[in-house]
C-alpha cells in the first residue's frame, strides 16, 4: 500500500516534467524541424498550393492554439492521423511497437544476463588472463563501429561467404520458426555491442563489491565461489545494474534500434519514427516524444519500487 | 595424540608484492596452541598480526599475498598446501574467524537468519528446517531476545555490538576447534566491548574452543588469554603466558607497550609515556633489530645482528641480546 502510495505521488510530481519535456520538443519541432509542406507537394508547388497545405497541417494557427491543441492529445491520448500516410497515429504504433519490442527484448535479456555472468566472472578473477580476455572482448565490442559489426555478422551468417543460413534481411514472420530465421542475427549483432558497454560496467560495479567486508566473511566460512558470486554479491551489485537495464525501457519500446532496423528492414518503431522526423511527421513525432516522457517517468518509479525489492535498507516514503 | 597440538605454525612468511617491491608482512614467526587455549597476538597496526590471522585461513588476498614458506600445521595436517575448494570444507568448521568491522561484516542484503542458515548448511547436511532452529538456537544462546523474530531481521536493524554477538554465534555455529578474532571489539563501545569479550569467553568454554585473539588492547589481553605473543614487525619479540608478560615484560617493545597504558589509580602523569619513534618501513628494514631505533636499550651490536627469539627463563622468549 505504501509503495502505491509513493508511486502516485511520484507519478503527480511527474506531471510537470512531462509538460516541460513536450513542450520544449514542441518549440523544438514548430521552429526548427522541417516543414512538410515540400514533402507533400513536390518541387515546384505555387503560393496558393502551399498556403493550403499550411492550412490543412494546422501550420497557420499561431503557437499558442497549436499547443494548446498538442496539450489536448496529450491528455486524451489521441494524435489523429500521420501526414504522411494518413494511417492513425495509435494504429502505426500498435503495428510496429511490438516489431521492435520482438526483436529488442530477446537483445536487452540475453545482452544483460550474458554481460553479467561474464562480469561476474572477469571480477571474480581480476587481474587474470581470463579478466584481462573478457576485457579484451568487450572493448572490441564497445569501440567497434555498429555499421562494421551487423555486416560482419551479415557476411558471417547469411552470405554465400559464410555459413549462408540466415536471410540478410526482412520481416515476414508467420510462424516461430520464421521469426527465428529473421530475428537471430540482428539480435546476435546487438549482444555483441551490448556486451562491450554492459560488461564492462557491471565490472566495475562487481568489483567494487567484491572488495567489500561482508564478503570477506562469507569466503571465512567456506562458501562456495558460485554462491558467492551469484548470491551474496549479485544481489549487492544488482542496484546501479538494474538502474541500467531499467531507464534504456523508454527508449527500447518506443525508439527501437533505427540503424538495426534498417539495415535488416525490419518494420519497427524505429524505422517510422526515423521518417517522420526527416520528413516532419508532427503527429508521430508528437506522440513518440510524449509517450518516451511518460514511458521514463514510470520506469523512474519501477526502479525505486525495485530498490526496496532489492535492498532492505531501502524504504518509500 | 595427547601432546599434539591443535594448531602449530612453522617459520611462517608471509609476502606481498607491491609497486615498490616485495614486503614481508610475516617474517618467519612460529607459534602453536593447545586445545581451549587462548592465545593473545599483539602489536601495532601493520605488525603482521591480522596477515598471520587469514593466513590460518588461507584467507590472504592473493595476489599480492603469498606465503613463501612454513607450514601451519593444523592437527598434524599441513594446511598450507591444501587446495581452494578442500580449504572451503575447513573454514568456518575446523576454524572460524570473526572481523573488527561489525557494521561491514554482515551481507546487508540478506537477512541475519540467511546468512547464519548458509553457514550451517555449508558444513551439514542439515535440511533448512533444522539449520533454522540450530541458528534460533545459537540466537538464544548469546542471549538475543525474540531470537525467533529477529532471525528474519537484516543487519541494519541490529546495533554494532549485536551484529558482532552475531558474528561469534555464526562463527561457532559449526562447532569450530579453532576461533581467530581479529580486533573483535576494537569498533565497538566500551560498555559494549566487555559484553562481546565475555561472550567470546562464555562460549569458548561451552564448546571447548581454542581462540585466537588479534588485538592491540592491552586490556583485552590481560583479561581473556592465557598466553601472549607480541608482535613487532612481523616478527615474534616475545611469548609469554599472560601474567608473566603483565608482571615482568621482558623485551623493551612490550615493556613500552606497557607503560604507554594510562593507569587510573597511579599517581597522576604529567604526560602519559610513548614509544618514541614510528615503526620502520617493511620496505627499508634495517639489518639489525628492528626495534633499535625506538629501543632504549640500544647497543652497537643491536643494529648489526638480529637478535633470534629464545628462551630467557622458564617462561619467556624473547627475540632481544638486551632483555629487561
Amino acid at each position: 500500500m505504501d509503495t502505491f502510495i509513493y508511486s502516485l505521488r511520484k507519478f503527480f510530481q511527474s506531471i510537470p516534467l512531462i509538460f516541460g519535456v513536450t513542450l520544449i520538443s514542441f518549440v523544438l519541432m514548430v521552429y526548427f524541424g522541417p516543414d512538410k509542406t515540400y514533402d507533400l507537394l513536390g518541387k515546384n508547388p505555387t503560393q496558393q498550393q502551399i498556403e493550403e497545405v499550411h492550412h490543412q497541417l494546422g501550420y497557420d494557427q499561431p503557437f499558442l492554439t497549436r499547443y494548446f491543441i498538442f496539450f489536448k492529445e496529450i491528455i486524451t491520448f489521441d494524435f489523429g492521423y500521420s501526414d504522411s500516410t494518413g494511417e492513425k497515429v495509435s494504429s502505426i504504433f500498435a503495428r510496429t511497437i511490438p516489431v521492435s519490442l520482438a526483436v529488442q527484448l530477446p537483445i536487452l535479456i540475453s545482452g544483460n544476463i550474458i554481460s553479467i555472468i561474464l562480469a561476474l566472472i572477469a571480477a571474480y578473477f581480476r587481474g587474470k588472463m581470463i579478466d584481462k580476455s573478457v576485457m579484451f572482448v568487450a572493448v572490441i565490442g564497445m569501440s567497434v563501429s555498429y555499421l562494421i559489426i551487423v555486416i560482419l555478422f551479415q557476411i558471417i551468417f547469411c552470405s554465400s561467404y559464410g555459413l549462408n543460413i540466415f536471410p540478410v534481411q526482412g520481416w515476414e514472420v508467420e510462424s516461430f520458426t520464421s521469426y527465428l530465421k529473421y530475428v537471430t542475427v540482428p539480435v546476435l549483432a546487438s549482444v555483441f555491442l551490448s556486451i562491450g558497454y554492459n560488461t564492462r560496467f557491471y565490472r566495475a560495479v562487481i568489483v567494487e563489491e567484491i572488495t567489500k567486508d561482508h564478503v570477506r566473511t562469507a569466503r571465512a566460512f567456506g562458501t562456495h565461489p558460485l554462491k558467492l558470486l551469484f548470491k551474496n554479491i549479485l544481489k549487492n551489485s544488482l542496484i546501479p545494474i538494474m538502474t541500467r537495464i531499467i531507464i534504456t525501457l523508454p527508449f527500447i519500446i518506443i525508439a527501437g534500434s533505427i540503424v538495426l532496423e534498417s539495415y535488416f528492414s525490419i518494420p519497427g518503431i524505429g524505422l517510422v519514427l526515423y521518417d517522420a522526423i526527416l520528413t516532419g511527421d508532427l503527429p508521430i513525432i508528437k506522440a513518440a516524444v510524449t509517450w518516451t516522457a511518460m514511458i521514463y517517468v514510470l520506469s523512474l518509479i519501477l526502479t525505486d519500487i525495485m530498490y526496496t525489492v532489492v535492498d532492505p535498507r531501502v524504504t518509500l516514503k | 595424540m595427547n601432546n599434539q597440538k591443535l594448531l602449530e605454525v612453522q617459520d611462517l612468511v608471509i609476502e606481498f608484492t607491491t609497486d615498490k617491491g616485495k614486503v614481508r608482512a610475516v617474517d618467519g614467526i612460529s607459534f602453536s596452541l593447545n586445545n581451549s587455549e587462548t592465545l593473545g597476538i599483539v602489536g601495532e597496526s601493520g605488525c603482521g598480526k591480522t596477515v598471520t590471522a587469514l593466513s590460518l585461513l588461507k584467507l590472504i588476498p592473493s595476489p599480492p599475498g603469498k606465503i613463501i614458506q612454513g607450514h601451519i600445521l593444523y592437527q598434524g595436517k599441513d594446511i598450507v598446501s591444501k587446495s581452494e575448494s578442500a580449504m572451503r570444507h575447513f573454514r568456518g568448521k575446523e576454524i572460524s574467524m570473526i572481523f573488527q568491522e561489525p557494521m561491514t561484516s554482515l551481507n546487508p542484503v540478506f537477512t541475519i537468519g540467511n546468512q547464519m542458515i548458509d553457514v550451517i548448511r555449508q558444513h551439514t547436511h542439515a535440511s533448512k528446517k533444522e539449520a533454522k532452529e540450530r541458528a534460533i538456537k545459537m540466537l538464544e544462546r548469546i542471549r538475543i531476545p525474540n531470537p525467533e523474530r529477529r532471525i528474519d531481521e537484516y543487519p541494519h536493524q541490529m546495533s554494532g555490538g549485536m551484529r558482532q554477538r552475531i558474528m561469534i554465534a555464526m562463527a561457532l555455529s559449526c562447532n569450530p576447534k579453532i576461533l581467530v578474532a581479529d580486533e573483535p571489539t576494537t569498533a565497538l563501545d566500551v560498555t559494549v566491548q566487555a559484553q562481546v569479550m565475555a561472550q567470546i569467553s562464555e562460549l569458548q568454554k561451552k564448546f571447548n574452543t581454542a581462540v585466537i585473539l588479534v588485538t592491540h588492547d592491552l586490556g583485552v589481553i590481560a583479561e581473556t588469554c592465557t598466553n601472549v605473543l607480541v608482535m613487532y614487525c612481523g616478527k615474534i619479540v616475545e611469548r609469554a603466558d599472560v601474567s608473566t608478560l603483565f608482571e615482568s615484560p621482558r623485551h623493551p617493545y612490550t615493556r613500552g607497550l606497557l607503560t604507554s597504558i594510562p593507569r587510573i589509580r597511579e599517581k597522576k602523569l604529567e604526560k602519559l609515556p610513548t614509544i618514541e619513534g614510528t615503526v620502520p618501513d617493511l620496505l627499508h628494514l634495517p639489518v639489525g633489530c628492528r626495534y633499535a631505533d625506538r629501543c632504549e636499550r640500544v647497543r652497537d651490536h643491536c643494529r648489526l645482528e638480529e637478535p633470534p627469539l629464545e628462551k630467557k627463563d622458564d617462561k619467556t622468549e624473547v627475540a632481544c641480546f638486551y632483555p629487561y
